[in-house]
């Protein structure tokens, strides 16, 4: 239970900022930025995928992981593990997108970074650990 | 037993890395596709180049009146789809408002950030810097810019872009590998060295006796960029 919790927990931090990059980017907003390159990161292509703004997939995730740990079972937490380590994988992509073609660090997206790494290791420790339901 | 079902979770643990990295595959294939560049700025078309220069005095990599009390340093890549953004949507503001009015001058300073495109793109520039034409360049070739390291910046571009910049085109490649062509580049890595350049565009106000300090700009729109280079000058 208390490992569900810290997941849900750090999940809600991560659809957090997921929320607020997706309401700027709807907004036409500038994101409160102290690193200077949150707004080129916005504006460049890798901020889509398929067309959808990767904020908004990341808040499809996060509330994804947020699901199932509202789930008891091996299923359910290996969801929440796959949904995470997509989550990862994309975020890597993303912060060598940031640094080898775009040229700016957007702080939200090494917040998410850290978040989602956080989530994905929770996740996997569920795996690893959760009852048979 | 226990070992088993652990061996199991571990199995089940390989899975979920294995079906991230196929989904993730997948995100990464449809997402930028390798592109850096603004999704409304992403062009290979030739487009006019902007006639905001027109009238300003300009000297090698100077542009605007030698007198004016401060000057902006713009360092830029010619591969840099924001610089070309920058270029396209913000200078003609500046020169407007800031470089015609005598506030400041602009300095340009190219340097090689994105790769051996961004060398041939920058010896045209500064060669066309000996015709006085250096801003009317970069801003046409800004107009033909293609993905980055594609072999975009041919000789045919580069005749297109002088044609569009009213530069002498032929003059500016066989300029483009002058030893004074090749000082200019380095001086201007030099100073992006010593300015702790970290990408493009970026921005140095000089207005002595003032020492020279970044220009902070939250985004590279006329109105955000304005307001910053204003109160930069007060």
């Amino acid at each position: 239970m208390k490992l569900r919790t810290a997941i849900a927990v750090a999940a809600v931090v991560g659809g957090a900022i997921a929320t607020y990059l997706t309401v700027v980017h709807y907004a036409h907003l500038s994101p409160i930025c102290t690193s200077g390159g949150c707004e080129k990161v916005q504006q460049s292509s890798y901020a889509k995928a398929g067309g959808i703004p990767v904020a908004v997939l990341g808040l499809v995730a996060y509330l994804g992981v947020l699901l199932t740990t509202a789930v008891r079972g091996v299923p359910a937490a290996l969801a929440g593990a796959v949904i995470s380590l997509t989550g990862v994988a994309f975020s890597g992509y993303l912060l060598w997108a940031q640094l080898a073609r775009i040229h700016a660090i957007c702080q939200w997206c090494v917040g998410n970074d850290i978040v989602i790494a956080i989530v994905a290791m929770l996740c996997v420790t569920r795996v690893l650990t959760e009852p048979e339901a | 037993m226990l070992v088993g079902v652990q061996r199991n979770r571990l199995l089940l643990v390989a899975a979920a890395v294995g079906a991230a990295a196929v989904v993730a595959v997948v995100l990464i294939v449809v997402s930028g596709s390798g592109s850096s560049s603004p999704a409304t700025t992403a062009t290979t078309t030739a487009a006019a180049p902007s006639s905001s220069l027109a009238g300003i005095p300009q000297h090698g990599s100077t542009l605007g009146q030698a007198s004016a009390p401060a000057t902006l340093v713009v360092y830029e890549d010619p591969q840099c789809p924001f610089c070309r953004s920058w270029n396209v949507s913000t200078l003609p503001t500046v020169v407007s408002q800031f470089v015609r009015t005598g506030k400041i001058k602009l300095e340009y300073r190219g340097v090689v950030i994105i790769g051996p495109d961004s060398v041939r793109g920058l010896r045209a520039i500064y060669a066309a810097g000996k015709q006085n034409k250096l801003w009317n360049l970069a801003d046409a070739l800004y107009a033909h810019q293609g993905a980055e390291n594609s072999g975009w910046i041919t000789n045919e571009v580069i005749l297109a872009a002088a044609r569009d910049a009213h530069a002498d085109g032929k003059a500016i490649l066989a300029d483009m590998g002058s030893s004074a062509v090749t000082a200019e580049l380095r001086e201007a890595q030099k100073q992006a060295t010593a300015d702790q350049l970290q990408g493009t565009p970026t921005f140095i106000i000089e207005r002595p006796p003032a020492l020279a300090q970044p220009l902070a700009v939250s985004a590279l729109d006329p109105a955000t960029f304005d307001a910053a280079l204003t109160a930069a000058l007060q």
